[in-house]
């Protein structure tokens, strides 16, 4: 009884890692994807510390803004 | 809500009192062009919240790079309720000169005396309140760093917001006076906002506003022609700042007192006849970097054990400190190893890798215990812990790396490397100013990328970029640690920090190289003058250090476990699966079968169709997913080893074990191995990297920058490649850049061919 219950236990959190790897590589990339679309870096690093972090948040060309 | 700007000369300490204001923990470095866009935070301690723009550092307010245009275009266009202009007290006749120019605005201006602490400190005087009645606005004495005259500072800026302010300017009574007022007055009747800014701008010639007001120009210009004695033939630009000058000199230098007399050098100077010698700068700045590699990646503490073996027959020390329980052992051999006493670096990655080591012990044992099937247990272990575990082992020498780094650059010595290296490659077409970017690509080439900006010479900013990834980044390093570790592991007589150290010199010198190439072929031009202000030296602050280890910790954390995990999980998918979807062994595979396809063409560099049992893709897909993420190349190693049959599993997730086993199971040598991180050292950088380089380059010219770093990658490794295996192929190589040279040498002068102007082919 023991021993099917530990092998039931063995499969359900078998199933339940499948699920959360395939949620984790789904979720990391549409979280990409998404920050792309919002025009937000994807590159990860330490906004804080950046000395160029608002170029990765709302970027735009440097060279346009001359008028 | 009300905003204040804070403007000011580069390295006048406007983001360090950005932070103090804010709480905010932006990168300050002690070297000019930190900031290259404006950031904001929010100031609570006024009756009312006040928004805080930190600007990038500027000269003057005719602009020639664009963080400049940043700078400028804020001020005009977004109308702060105040500027916070920050003048760094110990050079104030060269700070005001900013000043005078923001006071030409009809914008509320209050002057910060910055770092008033090094002037007390010098024994210099100050005399705030000649100053503030000389220039008609608020100046209070602060110290940024000491958070010293902070809250007066904001107390004034927010009473002078809320009276307005018209604005007024120095060459009122120069030779340009006259011309100023008239302009001033048309441009006032045409409702221009700060018309007197504007018609000074005109009068100097600025190239927006030129563009912006032809009409008023005109003016100008009639003033120019009728012009006679000292004016006539006159730079008007010259002349308005050397009135600018002139002012300063007879109103406010008396403000200041120096203790010291003319002539005599400061401590700072005296370091800089040492640290930037024409014959001993360069060696000096090779020894520095050559310790702080010691520091991380080294085995033998200072060379002790080497040293010992020395006087001592060859025998070292001899550490026997094993006690025969396995947990003490293993932990002091977190502190020993058999090259002897381990260096920081050393002992805190054995440190992480007990841990990291323990943690996958225990996962699998609970992985087991639950009696989870057999492909599940593979993806927790293999796939999951050993790639993101992996990864994580090398945090703390990348923390200690970053931390000497910081070191470095917090202290002022960064800007002195890019004005050594500047004397000794200006006459190879690479400027001192460019080298900056350059230094930063060893954090992350994404923000040396977007501080190519600082570069005015859009050729320079092109090249810059392209050979940014040379100069190794955090993320890259855990390959060079792995592999020169590896190899150090397998061969004696081998230092791992030496062979570290050995590769990044080799990136920095094909970065050189590089643009030594470009400029004489499909980038000519003349190398923009370099001019820069040296910091004065002081001793790292320790929250700067904290601040950029905790961003830089924050960072990888948090890249271990989304990219790193995201990617190890799909790795140990395509390993373990075939095409039917059904689990297979590795050489059946998904990974096998891609990988394959791309063996024969790494061949050429060692790690190809000549390995044992067809095991050259292993490198090929490691080399692939690390375009995603280098820190990639780490995981996949482990999870491909794995998949061979590395039984180590739970026991080490160093890394370094992984690639000796590699070695041993592919049969790559080490020649083979060296060339491998030399690809991956220059080839595409990480996408984020990638995305970065092609926003700050001309549209249509990213494909050649791919191309560039394809090329430059596959060639060098191959060379790199051909001459550790057979050194007579050298000659070979050496024969055909010879030949190299002398055709563009002979092309250049139009000796043979189309005699080739500046023009930019790529």
């Amino acid at each position: 009884m023991l021993q099917l219950l530990a092998s039931a236990v063995g499969t359900v959190v078998s199933v339940l890692i499948g699920v959360a790897a395939v949620g984790i590589v789904v979720a990391v990339v549409v979280l990409h994807v998404v920050r792309k679309k919002q025009g937000k870096g994807g590159c990860d690093c330490g906004c804080d510390g950046c000395p160029g972090c608002h170029a990765c948040h709302s970027h735009t060309d440097p060279k346009q803004k001359k008028s | 809500m009300r905003k204040f700007a804070l403007a000011g000369n580069p390295n006048s300490g406007k983001t360090t009192l950005f932070n103090a204001l804010t709480g905010s923990t932006a990168h300050v470095g002690n070297w000019p062009g930190v900031t290259v866009d404006k950031r904001e935070g929010v100031y609570k301690r006024l009756p009312e919240q006040v928004a805080i723009v930190d600007l990038p550092g500027i000269y003057s307010l005719s602009p020639y790079t664009p963080e400049e245009v940043i700078a400028r275009n804020y001020i005009l266009d977004e109308k702060p309720d105040c500027v916070i202009n920050i003048v760094d007290a110990t050079n104030l006749e060269r700070n005001l000169y900013l000043t005078t120019q923001l006071l030409e605005m009809d914008v509320p201006v209050a002057v910060a005396l910055n770092m008033t602490d090094v002037v007390q400190k010098n024994g210099d005087k100050l005399d705030a309140k000649a100053l503030e009645k000389q220039l008609g606005v608020p100046v209070v004495e602060i110290s940024a760093l000491k958070g010293t005259g902070i809250k007066e500072l904001m107390e004034r800026a927010y009473k002078a917001s809320s009276q307005g302010r018209k604005g007024s300017t120095v060459l009122a009574s120069s030779p340009l006076g006259h011309v100023i007022g008239d302009v001033t007055i048309a441009l006032a009747g045409q409702k221009v906002p700060n018309p007197l800014f504007h018609a000074v701008k005109l009068v100097e010639g600025d190239e927006l506003e030129v563009k912006a007001h032809p009409v008023e120009m005109e003016t100008v210009a009639a003033f120019q022609k009728q012009s006679a004695g000292s004016l006539a033939g006159q730079d008007f630009e010259a002349l308005a700042a050397d009135a600018r000058y002139k002012y300063i000199t007879a109103n406010f230098a008396g403000a200041y007192t120096r203790a010291k007399k003319k002539g005599e050098l400061t401590r700072s100077d005296k370091a800089d006849r040492i640290l930037t010698h024409r014959i001993w700068g360069i060696p000096i700045f090779l020894v520095i970097l050559f310790a702080m590699f010691h520091l991380t990646f080294g085995t033998d503490f200072l060379y002790l054990n080497t040293i010992v073996g020395w006087f001592n027959g060859g025998e070292g020390f001899a550490f026997d400190v094993a006690t025969g329980n396995d947990v003490l052992d293993s932990f002091t051999a977190v502190f020993f190893c058999a090259d002897g006493i381990s260096t920081p670096g050393a002992i805190l990655f054995n440190l992480m890798d007990f841990i990291t080591s323990w943690i996958g012990t225990g996962i699998a044992a609970g992985m087991e215990a639950i009696d989870a099937a057999a492909w599940a247990q593979g993806l927790v272990n293999e796939g999951i812990w050993g790639g993101v575990g992996g990864v994580l082992s090398f945090v703390p020498q990348i923390l200690t790396l970053f931390l000497l780094l910081s070191i470095l650059e917090d202290s002022g010595y960064m800007a002195r490397v890019a004005f050594i290296l500047d004397r000794a490659f200006r006459k190879f077409g690479l400027s001192g100013r460019a080298f900056i970017p350059m230094i930063m690509g060893f954090g992350c080439s994404v923000p040396a990328a977007i501080n190519t900006r600082t570069l005015a010479d859009d050729k320079e900013r092109a090249m810059t970029n392209r050979v940014i990834p040379f100069f190794t980044c955090g993320a890259k390093a855990p390959i060079l640690a792995a592999v020169c570790g590896a190899i150090a592991a397998e061969y004696t007589g081998v230092s791992p920090d030496l062979l570290v150290f050995a590769l990044y010199v080799f990136g920095m010198a094909m970065a050189i190289i590089m643009v030594a190439i470009m400029r004489q072929t499909t980038m000519r031009g003349e190398v923009a003058p370099f001019i820069m202000e040296l910091p004065a030296y002081h001793a790292p602050q320790f929250r700067n250090l904290m601040v950029h280890m905790w961003d830089k910790l924050k960072h990888y954390i948090k890249k271990a476990f989304t990219i790193i995990l995201a990617s190890s999980i799909v790795i140990w998918f395509l390993q373990n699966f075939s095409w039917q979807w059904q689990m297979v062994s590795i050489e059946e595979s998904i990974l096998h079968d891609v990988g394959s396809f791309l063996t024969w063409l790494c061949t050429p560099m060692g790690f190809g169709l000549q390995l044992e049992a067809g095991y050259g893709w292993v490198f090929a897909v490691a080399a692939v997913v690390g375009l995603i993420a280098k820190e990639n190349v780490i995981a996949a190693f482990y999870i491909i080893a794995v998949g061979i049959g590395f039984a180590d599993v739970g026991q080490s997730e160093d890394g370094i074990a992984e690639v000796v086993y590699l070695m041993g199971e592919t049969g790559i040598t080490w020649q083979g191995l060296i060339a491998y991180t030399v690809f991956n050292m220059l080839t595409v950088p990480c996408f984020a990297a990638a995305a970065t380089v092609k926003a700050e380059t001309p549209k249509g010219k990213f494909r050649y920058t791919v191309a560039f770093w394809m090329l430059t990658s596959y060639v060098t490794a191959t060379v790199v490649y051909l001459v550790l295996t057979w050194w007579w192929t050298a000659i070979i190589v050496a024969a055909v850049a010879a030949a190299f040279i002398a055709y563009v040498v002979l092309r250049n002068k139009g000796v043979i061919g189309r005699k080739v102007g500046s023009e930019n082919l790529f």
